[in-house]
């Protein structure tokens, strides 16, 4: 494109701009929120992602044993755990020290433990690391047919739900991005109608004169293309402030909560963002304007 | 593509139109125009006068035939080649069709823009074809301050501003009174003496009477007349 001509397109996209200010600021209302919602989805599902193949990565069983139990059973069970293949260690947490546990982990909120009146509720433990996740499952199944055993629970259970609410929120994510995304594109297509509109004439004229398809067209697209960059470049910058402030708040609870680290997580996101913004903003031009390029 | 030994700009073998709805514009129409004519198109409304300056612009292509418009076989081209072939031919309509909110000179400057040309060329192109319509003083007026007759020169200006081999005026005086009719006429035996081929519809029995020019008449989709020096042979 010819510096000359490109100079022509900017002008043409500033004015109409200038001309639709309430429909432009509709459009880009609009793509802000549509795409500062499909940021939250995607940064959503990305971190259940993560939470679960962190839990996945964790290689160990937790086996709770009956209440009832004689220490010499304990010990055989011990030593049977001992003895299973791909088992790397077995500890044993005795319930005070589980609750002692407990209590440390709980950290200011102790004082929630006085509803249990002293009691103890939870069990005498082993815990059982094994060299390799995928032994995992069929492990703790042989475990828990041990005599004493109660259960063997280990992190997969979680995965498989976490993995479940992965799903589920990402088909709800989806339906409601693909929602946003049919009624963002409708709105700009709607702004740039208008300006399509305004010009039909100057539009017929330049059929008859010669101009080609692509001249016609470019100061349209471009203004789709800055509402869509304008409204992606919002909401980029909201979720940015959106993910960092919760970030924070999670951190200050829970310090090893497994959230994705803000770099470079929130620049991809960014980049996604902004490029939908683009991609819809493109999209809904190229469908108003088609209709009036048949001359 | 054009080649300087091809007499015939547009040559019609045929040509039928058909349109959707049944209706039959043209049938079986067979002409050659040829380079540097001047040919009245003549005939009652609805006689398939428009459908014939429709297919010279390619904004509808025949239904069977072929049409040939300086070099390009209307049917079978390319759509990318549709504004290549536009900027071989001059338009001109009956209202003017210029553009309220641009001056004189960016009217007809806008023909030029719009096909990349250089600025350089753009105004020396521009204000010479203001010159032959005469309108070099005005050009900073918008078209709401021209008489009809002004606005019919700024347009003619803009067909002819990028050289075309044909110019079509679709009833070109329809809007204006004798006098001025008769400027603009004046302008179009200028612009054929140069060389351009003029095709123009048009109702004017005066018009094509004193010209004495080629003269097509088109009367139920047929070519009922073509007289090489002819009248417009209706009355009125």
């Amino acid at each position: 494109m010819k510096f000359r001509t490109s100079e022509y397109f900017i002008k043409e996209v500033a004015i109409s701009l200038k001309r639709n200010n309430w429909m432009s600021l509709a459009s880009i209302g609009t793509v802000t929120i549509s795409l500062f919602i499909l940021g939250l989805f995607i940064i959503i599902v990305a971190n259940l992602n993560r939470m679960a193949s962190s839990l996945e990565s964790q290689v160990q069983i937790s086996v709770y044993l009956q209440d009832n139990i004689t220490k010499q059973q304990r010990t055989t069970i011990e030593e049977d755990l001992k003895k299973l293949s791909g088992v790397e260690a077995v500890k044993y947490v005795s319930k005070d020290e589980a609750i002692k546990r407990f209590k440390s982990r709980l950290g200011d909120q102790e004082y929630l433990l006085t509803a249990l009146d002293n009691t103890n509720p939870l069990p005498d433990a082993f815990e059982v690391t094994v060299s390799n996740p995928n032994i995992v499952k069929t492990a703790s199944k042989t475990i828990e047919k041990f005599k004493g055993v109660d259960s063997a629970v280990y992190a997969q259970d979680v995965v498989e739900h976490l993995f479940e609410l992965t799903k589920l929120v990402r088909y709800i994510g989806l339906a409601i991005i693909i929602f946003l995304a049919g009624a963002t594109i409708f709105i700009i297509s709607n702004t740039i109608r208008l300006t399509v509109f305004a010009r039909r004439k100057e539009i017929a004229i330049m059929k008859y004169v010669g101009a080609t398809d692509w001249f016609i067209r470019w100061p349209f697209l471009l203004e789709g293309i800055v509402l869509g960059f304008i409204g992606g470049a919002l909401s980029a910058i909201f979720l940015r402030f959106a993910y960092t402030t919760l970030t924070a708040k999670i951190y200050d609870m829970m310090a090893f909560f497994p959230l994705i680290p803000i770099h470079p997580f929130l620049t991809y996101i960014s980049i996604i963002i902004i490029c939908s913004g683009i991609f819809i903003g493109a999209l809904g031009s190229t469908i108003s304007i088609k209709r009036f390029l048949e001359v | 593509m054009n080649s300087p030994h091809e007499i015939n700009v547009i040559k019609m073998k045929d040509v039928s139109k058909v349109y959707d709805n049944g209706a039959v514009a043209l049938d079986n129409i067979n002409i050659s125009i040829k380079r540097g004519e001047f040919v009245f198109i003549v005939g009652t409304s609805g006689a398939g006068k428009s459908s014939f300056i429709k297919l010279l612009l390619r904004e509808i292509t025949p239904t069977a035939g072929t049409v040939t418009i300086n070099g390009y076989n209307i049917k079978n081209m390319d759509n990318h080649d549709i504004p290549y072939l536009r900027r071989s031919l001059g338009v001109i309509f009956q209202d003017y069709r210029l553009l309220p909110n641009k001056t004189v000179y960016e009217n007809v400057a806008f023909a030029m823009r719009v096909i990349e040309s250089p600025r350089r060329l753009i105004l020396r192109s521009v204000n010479s074809v203001l010159d032959v319509v005469g309108l070099r003083e005005k050009y900073k007026c918008f078209p709401n301050q021209l008489s009809g007759g002004e606005q019919q020169r700024v347009a003619i200006a803009r067909a002819i501003v990028n050289n075309p081999a044909i110019v079509i005026a679709d009833e070109p005086t329809g809007n204006l009174d004798p006098e001025t009719s008769w400027e603009i006429m004046d302008i179009f035996q200028r612009i054929n003496a140069a060389g351009t081929t003029i095709v123009m519809a048009t109702h004017d029995k005066t018009i094509v009477d004193t010209m004495q020019k080629r003269v097509i008449a088109i009367e139920n989709g047929h070519i009922v007349r073509d007289e090489s020096i002819g009248g417009y042979g209706y009355e009125i």
